[in-house]
């Protein structure tokens, strides 16, 4: 063997040393998920402020002005992994730049998730804290009072039928309205690199996912817990996978 | 030898570093505020890094606010329209300023300011406490002084000069804002009646606790439950608005659609956004008549009474003024909170609790031109 051969040898060792190194450190390194939440009534997107969707209960058309909900306890799950994001108390909203909400996980732990869970509403735990954990705010829009705790879903705007103009206000708290979801994915949600999973956030479902609500009838809820209990069991329903 | 070469280099960048170090110590530095602490209740504040408060930056604010050299005559200060003992307002339907002028806006009370909408002035112009101290000063109608002039005003006296030098380094009017804002953001009203019940110290008298009750609750028939509706734009501890985004903003009813000022419209260019102006803080409400943008109301009781059969209706009413009725939401009498006399009696005896009387005394926030008389 030549000084050459023996050089180039060495060098090849080394490169393939180098390549298995990094793949090791690279498995081992936390990759980024994020979560893109995208708005709907129906079929068509929401558009805040405009006088277009149909009451899905009986007739006469609404508005949306303002639509937020806490959603929280994101976790990840699968056969051997588990993965919860601490502090996970996120204020989804849509009325920002984008019309769409995201949700980034900085530093997931690689795993084999195939299932996400989170939930709409804030556990009974951090309800009755005053504590500020992620979005929650005592000060802020979504608490109800210190005593009650925070509303989860806020849904705020007017309904017209027959010329009439009526405001719509729906404030759904209460420890029994935190609604966990859970989504099983058929593939792998992490691969080698960042992730991304999309989310469609229909509000529509909120007056009929289980229970057909008529606006005209049911204009605002708010502490009275049966009709708190109805759109809860309905907003349940409004997150899926796109 | 070549092994030795990078860490004789890094040897090298240490020493620089050391020796820069060294010269740095030679400038005076601020010394960091201690102790600077705010009701748990509250929640989070943040102090801009490139602003931390320190005792020079907040003793030259305090010089600053109420220093007459500010204005282009030399007749008036922060403090002509931010009285100390009225927590920082003047007691007019709107300021007056150098041209003698009534001003477009209430002046606005200077307490727990890092906290609630993260905006400044009634329609929001400014974002940040610095870029706000800056406005009053240039005004025609408020203080007409030009920010070169005034540089060199402060730059010929000593004990600024120092005070500057040892604060920010430099007499220019970033620091000029930097140093108001500095002072501004220890404006903390943390001792009022309603802060000592919730630190469990006191308890409020009977007419009191009930008008925190109906402060606290947005009416709902269905179940009985009564409400003064207030703590729908006002938050429960910091009775300011609320800080996400634009949610500290609200169109309270005042005036009808042919009527509705701009408001937050002027800056966000937004129609959905006209006629809705910044919530206040209602800490020491009782202390800072006139009520709203424009200094409107007198009185909180007249205050009260718009609450309870004044509102205006037009396109972007709040829906939750426009929906909360405590008579249900059939009432055909339109939008009053239909509240009795004894319930708006109580909403006021709650907004007394809110006066702190060592905020409006407080000697690091007096003047510290006037000598003390004791």
């Amino acid at each position: 063997m030549n000084r050459t051969t023996l050089a180039a040898a060495v060098l090849a060792a080394a490169a393939v040393a180098y390549a298995a190194a990094r793949f090791l450190h690279d498995a081992a390194q936390p990759v980024q998920l994020t979560l893109q939440f995208h708005p709907f009534v129906g079929a068509e997107p929401l558009v805040p402020n405009q006088m277009r969707y149909a009451n899905p209960g009986g007739g006469g058309s609404f508005e949306v002005r303002d639509f937020q909900f806490f959603l929280s306890n994101i976790r990840l799950a699968g056969d051997t992994s588990a993965y919860a994001e601490p502090d996970s108390y996120h204020l989804v909203r849509f009325d920002g730049a984008q019309a769409t909400y995201v949700v980034t996980l900085h530093s997931v732990p690689r795993g084999d998730y195939n299932r996400i869970e989170f939930a709409i509403g804030v556990d009974p735990a951090a309800n009755r804290s005053t504590e500020s954990r992620g979005d929650l705010d005592p000060n802020g829009r979504m608490a109800w009072t210190w005593d009650v705790g925070y509303k989860f879903v806020l849904l705020e705007g007017a309904f017209v039928r027959d010329g009439v103009r009526k405001p719509l206000v729906y404030h759904v708290g209460f420890d029994e309205n935190y609604k966990r979801i859970s989504t099983e994915f058929a593939a792998k949600l992490l691969g080698a690199r960042d992730a991304n999973l999309k989310f469609r956030v229909d509000l529509l479902k909120m007056f009929t996912g289980y229970t057909s609500v008529d606006m005209a009838a049911l204009s605002n809820v708010k502490f009275d817990r049966n009709d708190a209990a109805l759109l809860a069991r309905n907003y349940a329903e409004m997150i899926s996978p796109m | 030898m070549r092994r030795l070469a990078p860490a004789a280099a890094s040897f090298a960048v240490l020493i620089a570093a050391i020796a820069g170090g060294g010269c740095d110590a030679r400038r005076l530095r601020p010394t960091p505020l201690l102790g600077f602490s705010a009701p748990f209740v509250f929640g989070r504040f943040e102090v801009p890094a490139d602003n931390p408060l320190t005792e020079e930056s907040v003793e030259l604010g305090r010089r600053l606010f109420y220093d007459r050299r500010l204005s282009g005559n030399d007749t008036v200060s922060c403090s002509t329209c931010h009285l100390q003992r009225l927590a920082f307002t003047d007691g007019r339907r709107t300021g007056i300023g150098v041209s003698g002028k009534p001003l477009a806006f209430n002046s606005m009370s200077l307490a727990n300011l890092m906290w609630g909408a993260p905006h400044f002035f009634w329609n929001g112009r400014a974002a940040t406490l610095e870029a706000q101290a800056l406005v009053p000063i240039q005004h025609p109608d408020e203080m007409a002084e030009d920010l070169q002039r005034l540089v060199a005003e402060l730059s010929a006296d000593n004990s600024y000069r120092a005070l500057f030098e040892t604060a920010y380094g430099e007499i220019s009017a970033a620091a000029i804002s930097r140093a108001l804002a500095s002072f501004e953001r220890t404006l903390i009203s943390s001792n009022s009646r309603y802060d000592q019940f919730l630190r469990g110290e006191i308890t409020l008298e009977a007419q009191e606790e009930w008008g925190r009750k109906l402060f606290m609750a947005h009416p709902d028939v269905k179940v009985s439950l009564r409400g003064g509706n207030c703590i729908d734009c006002h938050s429960q501890f910091l009775t300011s608005g609320f800080s996400t985004r634009l949610d500290g903003f609200s169109n309270n009813g005042l005036d009808d659609e042919e009527h509705l000022q701009p408001g937050l419209q002027s800056v966000t260019g937004d129609p959905a956004h006209r006629g809705r102006f910044k919530v206040p803080t209602l800490r020491n409400i009782a202390l800072t008549a006139p009520y709203m943008h424009d200094g409107r109301f007198a009185t909180l009781e007249e205050v009260l009474h718009h609450y309870n059969g004044g509102i205006r209706k037009s396109s972007t009413l709040s829906p939750l003024i426009a929906e909360a009725d405590n008579r249900g939401p059939d009432s055909q009498q339109g939008t009053s909170l239909h509240l009795t006399e004894l319930e708006k009696g109580a909403i006021i005896a709650f907004l007394h609790t809110l006066t702190d009387n060592d905020f409006v005394t407080e000697e690091r926030f007096s003047d510290p031109f006037v000598r003390k008389r004791k």
